[in-house]
């Protein structure tokens, strides 16, 4: 099995450039999975498409990013019988972006959307950039955004693509096809931003104090629950129903797992 | 890397069958038209040229450089790249003057310019673009307010001097603001090969033979008759009369003279 991430910013053409890719591997039995924060359609409108199976997993209140890399060993053990893994990231951080070095990591990189150089780990780190859009402005600044894109990222193979004409579709498949099956272990090619205080807790009030307090409390539940996502608490994740018990909107023994003192 | 002919082996056309040719080949300084009308397969051509395809796109069709398949590098790599590609859109994005811009482009094709280069070099695009286009164009212009006859103007200079890609791909240029025809003579100077799609009537009688295209495929290829060239340096001399006149009334001078006379035959639309 092969896994492939593509992370981007919003309406940088992410969903439109798996669609040229899928559309190029016929013959491979691919998953796709759609991370997002509030809503996607993107999971039927693939399904329909291609009718190939597809997912949708929504973040809420936790950080995408994060949230992929704890689902990704779940969905990997579901789909043990497809050759690939498409994974579409929210693509709303530049600080980082859950690629993984085992698998192909991909941004598709909007033209227009500012220089190389104000972005992190999400072009830095990528093995292929697809440059979108580049057929909005002249071949010179084309060529001139390509040389800064290679630049901060000089190990990647820079691909022009187009989602609506498939252009660069080909290639991207050329080059899933020449990556390497995953092995047991996968591992982040970046780490990521911590978010570890009160406020990831659901503290609300600006205050040094009140927000470790909310920490504290946080953290002490936090070591209590599996940490699985189960979703049998009504809430999309642990930490979600961890901000609901300290707001006091649901009784900490809804979690069908906790373990008590 | 020295081009001397490039060769288009047929495909197929949108119901597979086979294209109305087996191979054509393209020699050095030559322009070539690309018509016909929407969805009839214009830009999956310029597509398949500008991809260098080898048989993988849906078309099928081999492009070959110099009879032989172009490595993969010059795919890939921008500045390796043989082919430039002027499209519909010339919209710019970076705020800078078009003195630095074209320094930006230039150092981007090659690092071991000198500055003495890089500003002798700079003089000779704006001044050639200057010739395409009636307002001029100074270094020190922001890039984003050129009007769209000296976008056109720059990035054709900029094509003909910076990229020197020996074979370009034109899809739909307007004509509006530019001398067309001072524009095509600038970039074949440098002896390059020129594939225009395009239903103007003085680029398309200008080229010297275009493909039909039908259906997906090149369903013929016309070669431009002694008749078409007459009629095309007619239309050239007009469209330049009518630049001529455009720029003396941007200028603020009132029209004296219209230097052609003429009324139509046959009855009026």
């Amino acid at each position: 099995m092969k896994i492939v991430i593509v992370g981007g910013t919003p309406g940088s053409g992410k969903t439109s450039i798996i669609k040229s890719i899928i559309s190029e591997l016929k013959e491979s039995k691919i998953h796709y999975v759609k991370f997002d924060v509030l809503d996607t359609q993107d999971d039927t409108l693939i399904k329909e498409k291609f009718n190939i199976s597809t997912e949708k997993k929504i973040s809420g209140d936790v950080c995408p990013d994060h949230y992929a890399a704890l689902e990704i060993p779940k969905i990997i053990e579901e789909h043990k019988d497809k050759d690939l893994i498409i994974i579409e990231t929210a693509g709303l951080c530049l600080r980082c972006s859950p690629y993984i070095k085992e698998g192909l990591a991909i941004n598709v990189l909007n033209i227009l959307s500012g220089k190389p150089s104000n972005y992190g780990p999400l072009l830095t780190e990528a093995d292929l950039v697809a440059i979108t859009k580049g057929d909005l402005i002249s071949q010179a600044e084309r060529e001139i955004f390509r040389a800064e894109v290679s630049k901060v990222n000089p190990n990647s193979l820079i691909i022009d693509a187009n989602g609506l004409t498939g252009e660069g579709g080909i290639d991207i498949a050329e080059e899933i096809g020449n990556t390497k099956e995953i092995k047991e272990t996968l591992t982040l090619k970046h780490s990521m931003p911590t978010a570890i205080c009160g406020y990831c807790y659901g503290n609300k009030i600006i205050d040094p104090k009140k927000t470790l307090e909310q920490y504290e409390k946080g953290k002490e539940l936090k070591t209590k629950l599996p940490n699985l996502n189960c979703g049998k608490c009504g809430y999309k994740s642990c930490n979600e129903f961890i901000r609901a018990v300290l707001n006091k909107e649901v009784e900490e023994n809804k979690c069908p797992y906790i373990k008590e003192d | 890397m020295k081009i001397k002919e490039i060769t288009i082996q047929a495909g197929n056309n949108k119901n597979k069958e086979k294209e109305g040719y087996s191979e054509i080949t393209i020699l050095k300084g030559q322009k070539i038209g690309i018509v016909g009308p929407t969805g009839s397969g214009k830009s999956q051509l310029l597509y398949d040229i500008e991809k260098l395809a080898y048989g993988e796109t849906k078309t099928k069709r081999k492009i070959l450089i110099n009879k032989e398949r172009p490595d993969k590098n010059l795919k890939i790599d921008a500045t390796k790249k043989i082919i430039g590609f002027l499209t519909q859109h010339m919209n710019f994005m970076t705020d800078i003057n078009v003195y630095n811009f074209l320094k930006k482009h230039i150092k981007t094709r090659n690092e071991n310019y000198t500055e003495a280069e890089i500003k002798k070099l700079i003089k000779e695009v704006i001044d050639d673009a200057n010739t395409i286009t009636g307002e001029k164009i100074k270094e020190d212009t922001n890039l984003l307010i050129l009007s769209g006859g000296q976008s056109r103007a720059l990035m054709i200079a900029d094509l003909a001097y910076i990229s020197e890609s020996p074979i370009i791909l034109i899809d739909e240029i307007e004509n509006a603001g530019i001398r067309i025809e001072q524009a095509l003579n600038l970039l074949l100077k440098e002896g390059k090969i020129i594939f225009l799609v395009t239903h103007d009537p003085i680029l398309a009688l200008g080229t010297d033979k275009r493909f039909v295209m039908k259906n997906g495929g090149i369903e013929k290829v016309i070669y431009t008759s002694k008749e078409e060239k007459e009629i095309e340096k007619d239309l050239s001399w007009i469209n330049n009369h009518f630049l001529d006149i455009r720029e003396n009334i941007r200028n603020g001078n009132q029209i004296k003279e219209l230097k052609i006379k003429c009324k139509p035959i046959g009855d009026k639309k």
